[in-house]
């Protein structure tokens, strides 16, 4: 049944994910709603969260963020970049990807029209981005039912249609970019690197008055028009008819560009928008620095991906540094009124000893999961390159294998490091630039305590590929993260048991900017990573590759 | 002269899937071997076997007295390689895939390696993903022979290939013949091993159904004859004779076009009774050989169909 039409064979190719990232994001939207009931549990921990919430407007609109559902609502502000991962993926890749692969041929060599093919592609992310939202929406509900939330399953539904319909914006969005790059890859960065801007320009009429005009020109200004799961607001359907229209807008300009380019070429950009023309040399030797080794080419391949990596998480740490001495004042007032405010921010940051440091604790137990998330990017590559054959070559040469996984490895673990490094730095740089005072030593650990946990993801992941097919493997290893998240997050808020916080590798970081890094649990964490990477180079000195 | 690559008894299967089985066979050092077989046959999976990609379920497999899989390091100094779907990183330009290989072999010659990209005409510059298939197959072509080898493994190394370049690769095989280098070499272009390889290896459902030299191999061919008659002849005139496996009649009677295995004095006997205004023979070419190994029956028995 699933082989009758490129709509279904589409839509199965997307089965994985849409049950991964539905209910993965499902989950993510449900963990702020754990968390706030015990945070409301007085008129003035109420005043003083919503008091807190307002120094964070430029995250998100503070609407009723005293109950489940606005509370859910502003914090998944923050994670809009998240959800955009997936479409914008899979929409850089639809066709792009396809050419790549040469499938594209044979699929329009078949008597079809070449617009069919790709409305039907379309049509299929859509539905996937439908069914994500429905399963999204669902669990929103479900959470909402759980933790009494005054919302009910249409707001729920709604929820979850309004995050699919920015999703096909940013689908469309990275379909029509990749009209003009050459790779897939391209088009994601592109996608990527607009997106970013969307969520600033979104911002600028919550920080400065009269600029509602200005934050008109993002996307995701409409989508922040709805707040179904906060009864009181309700969805703008003016706002979610103009996301669907733009996201049929942005499909139908890619598919028509792509029904009149040649198939694996682009579309020619004007002149003044195209980069300069490099052209590589002849001669040889070319003397590339990265090609003297199996390691210095894996490095030669992670450098692009890490030094945007190493910007967002660096950026991110640096600028929670600002933002937490910005916000100091009211910090104080929070703790002194909210005695659960605090606990939350206890749990999750480790303490009050010290306010600044405890509140970015909190917030900074999102770095290794970052750097764990690029650790998983560089696993995905790994097991893609043996899945593709591109192993085989390498592998036929005077290199053993053992040498090819750890110069692999190892190449990955650089990169990890220096993203440490550079985060420990911008935190350090930006720490003494606002006068914010953090211990050192303890911003050391915090920074740099979250290598361990990028190579254990890493670890497992080679572990895992070998078994698993690469998208298989990288699928373990999002819901792994998703469910450590979870657990760490949300696990202390539903008092689970020591012994199920242990599972999650979050638990070993601790709360080290408050704390200082604790040795034993790293050294844990270490521990077990070399095990991984161990049984995952036997196994890979023993298997057949790419059967 | 000793052999280079010597096979026993190697099997390997993909869970329940066939892959080969029972597979002997031994090349001697300076020769070329030809291993031919049609697509699934477990051609890709001996030679993934000889790289040491895969690991035998039972059987051995050794190169210049090394093991395959144990001593997998050593050999692979020894080795050049052609894979069947060239893959590399397609983001690197042909002369940086050559550099990077060259690298992990510890280095080689460099105006030997001008000299092969010279000779295929090859444009260094370009990615690999701008590549032709073609120019691809160059660029593996080049990685394999540019250490100057002292054993090629080659599977189907002129796929893709234009008929200029596939003469240049002849030539680069019969000059490491000449150097006393061994090829091996995978293929179903049979005119291909026909006219590079001196023994022939034939497989089949993962089975080595045939080894030998190339004449001996020759000698299991079929060819054909075409006769053309002044007068219509009786059909059933070459039905049953020695040597005919298939008869088929043209022309009202006017024209046969007979397959023939073995010797064709009964034929042109029998011809002779006739007016014959032409008569020509096919040359035995290992295409008929192919075809006939991989009939449905799977045997030389004669069989004679009858077409009017």
């Amino acid at each position: 049944m699933w082989l009758r039409s490129v709509y279904l064979k589409t839509l199965r190719d997307y089965r994985v994910a849409i049950l991964g990232w539905g209910i993965g994001m499902g989950l993510v939207v449900i963990s702020p709603m754990a968390s706030v009931g015990t945070l409301l549990t007085t008129p003035q921990a109420r005043q003083q969260l919503v008091s807190l919430a307002a120094s964070f407007a430029w995250n998100a609109d503070v609407v009723a963020v005293d109950t489940i559902g606005g509370y859910a609502t502003y914090k998944i502000g923050i994670f809009i970049f998240l959800i955009a991962v997936w479409p914008l993926l899979a929409g850089s890749r639809m066709l792009r990807g396809e050419e790549d692969r040469g499938s594209l041929d044979v699929l329009l060599s078949l008597p079809r029209r070449r617009v069919r093919v790709a409305l039907e592609k379309v049509a299929a992310m859509w539905t996937a981005l439908l069914s994500m939202g429905l399963l999204i929406g669902l669990l929103a509900f479900a959470g909402g039912q759980k933790f009494g939330g005054d919302f009910g399953l249409g707001g729920g539904l709604l929820f979850g249609v309004n995050l699919a319909l920015l999703c096909a914006v940013v689908g469309g969005l990275a379909l029509l970019i990749s009209q003009f790059t050459s790779e897939g890859g391209p088009a994601a960065g592109w996608t990527a690197a607009l997106l970013l801007p969307f969520i600033v320009l979104d911002m600028v009429h919550r920080v400065i008055p009269h600029t509602e005009w200005i934050s008109r020109l993002s996307p995701v200004y409409y989508y922040n028009l709805s707040k179904p799961l906060v009864p009181s607001y309700g969805a703008n359907v003016g706002a979610m008819i103009f996301l669907g229209a733009l996201a049929l807008v942005l499909s139908g300009a890619a598919v028509w560009l792509f029904s009149r380019r040649d198939v694996g070429d682009t579309v020619p950009l004007p002149r003044w928008l195209r980069l300069p023309e490099h052209r590589s040399s002849r001669a040889l030797p070319v003397g590339d620095w990265s090609l003297r080794s199996v390691y210095t080419r894996s490095l030669g391949m992670t450098v692009r991906p890490a030094v945007w990596w190493t910007l967002g998480i660096a950026g991110f740490a640096a600028w929670m540094v600002v933002v937490v001495q910005q916000t100091e004042a009211r910090l104080s007032t929070l703790f002194a009124t909210s005695p659960t405010a605090a606990s939350l921010i206890r749990n999750l940051g480790g303490g009050d000893a010290n306010l600044n440091a405890s509140f970015l604790s909190a917030i900074f137990v999102l770095l290794p999961l970052l750097l764990m998330a690029f650790a998983v990017t560089q696993v995905n590559h790994w097991a893609a390159d043996e899945q593709d054959g591109r192993l085989d070559l390498v592998l036929t040469t005077p290199q053993s294998r053992l040498w090819v996984l750890l110069g692999r490895f190892a190449a990955l673990g650089t990169a990890t490091v220096a993203i440490g490094v550079v985060t420990l730095l911008a935190s350090a740089v930006a720490a003494a630039a606002t006068g914010l005072k953090l211990d050192l030593g303890n911003l050391a650990g915090a920074t740099l305590g979250m290598i361990p946990l990028g190579l254990l993801v890493a670890a497992i992941g080679y572990l895992a590929s070998g078994w698993l097919r690469t998208a298989a493997d990288t699928g373990l290893l999002s819901f792994l993260l998703v469910i450590w998240f979870f657990i760490s997050f949300i696990g202390p808020e539903l008092k689970l048991p020591d012994a199920t916080l242990r599972l999650s590798a979050f638990y070993y970081y601790g709360t080290p900017l408050v704390h200082g890094l604790e040795l034993g649990p790293m050294l844990g964490v270490v521990a077990v990573s070399a095990l991984a990477l161990a049984l995952g180079t036997l196994r890979f000195v023993r298997k057949d590759i790419a059967t | 002269m000793a052999a280079i690559i010597e096979v026993e008894g190697l099997t390997k299967s993909y869970g329940g899937k066939r892959g080969i089985v029972d597979v002997s066979f031994a090349v001697e050092e300076g020769e070329v071997f030809g291993f031919l077989g049609p697509n699934g046959a477990g051609k890709t999976t001996t030679i993934r076997l000889l790289m040491a990609l895969l690991h035998a379920d039972s059987g051995t497999a050794r190169i210049a007295g090394l093991d395959c899989w144990k001593q997998s390091l050593e050999l692979k100094r020894l080795i050049g390689y052609v894979p069947g779907e060239p893959s590399v990183d397609p983001n690197l330009t042909g002369g940086q895939i050559l550099e990077y290989f060259a690298h992990l072999r510890g280095g080689v010659d460099q105006s030997y390696l001008e000299q092969l990209i010279q000779r295929f005409e090859l444009d260094t510059s370009r990615k690999f993903r701008q590549y032709s298939t073609g120019n691809k197959r160059k660029v593996v072509l080049i990685q394999a022979f540019m250490h100057r080898p002292r054993l090629l493994i080659l599977d189907e190394p002129t796929s893709g290939l234009d008929p200029l370049n596939q003469q240049e690769f002849d030539r680069m095989v019969r000059e490491a013949r000449d150097e006393g280098r061994t090829v091996f070499l995978s293929s179903h272009v049979l005119s291909e091993v026909e006219q590079l390889c001196s023994q022939v290896g034939i497989i089949r459902e993962g089975r080595l159904v045939r080894v030998g030299g190339i004449a001996d191999v020759k000698d299991i061919k079929r060819y054909e004859m075409a006769i053309t008659f002044a007068d219509a002849i009786p059909s059933e005139t070459f039905m049953k004779l020695d040597g005919v496996v298939n008869v088929e009649t043209f022309d009202h009677g006017h024209a046969v076009r007979l397959t023939m295995q073995g010797p064709a004095d009964a034929v042109i006997k029998a011809a002779a009774r006739y007016p014959v205004v032409s008569l020509t023979s096919h040359e035995p070419s290992l295409e008929d050989m192919f075809l006939h190994y991989y009939e449905a029956n799977g045997s030389g028995a004669k069989e004679v169909h009858h077409v009017a």
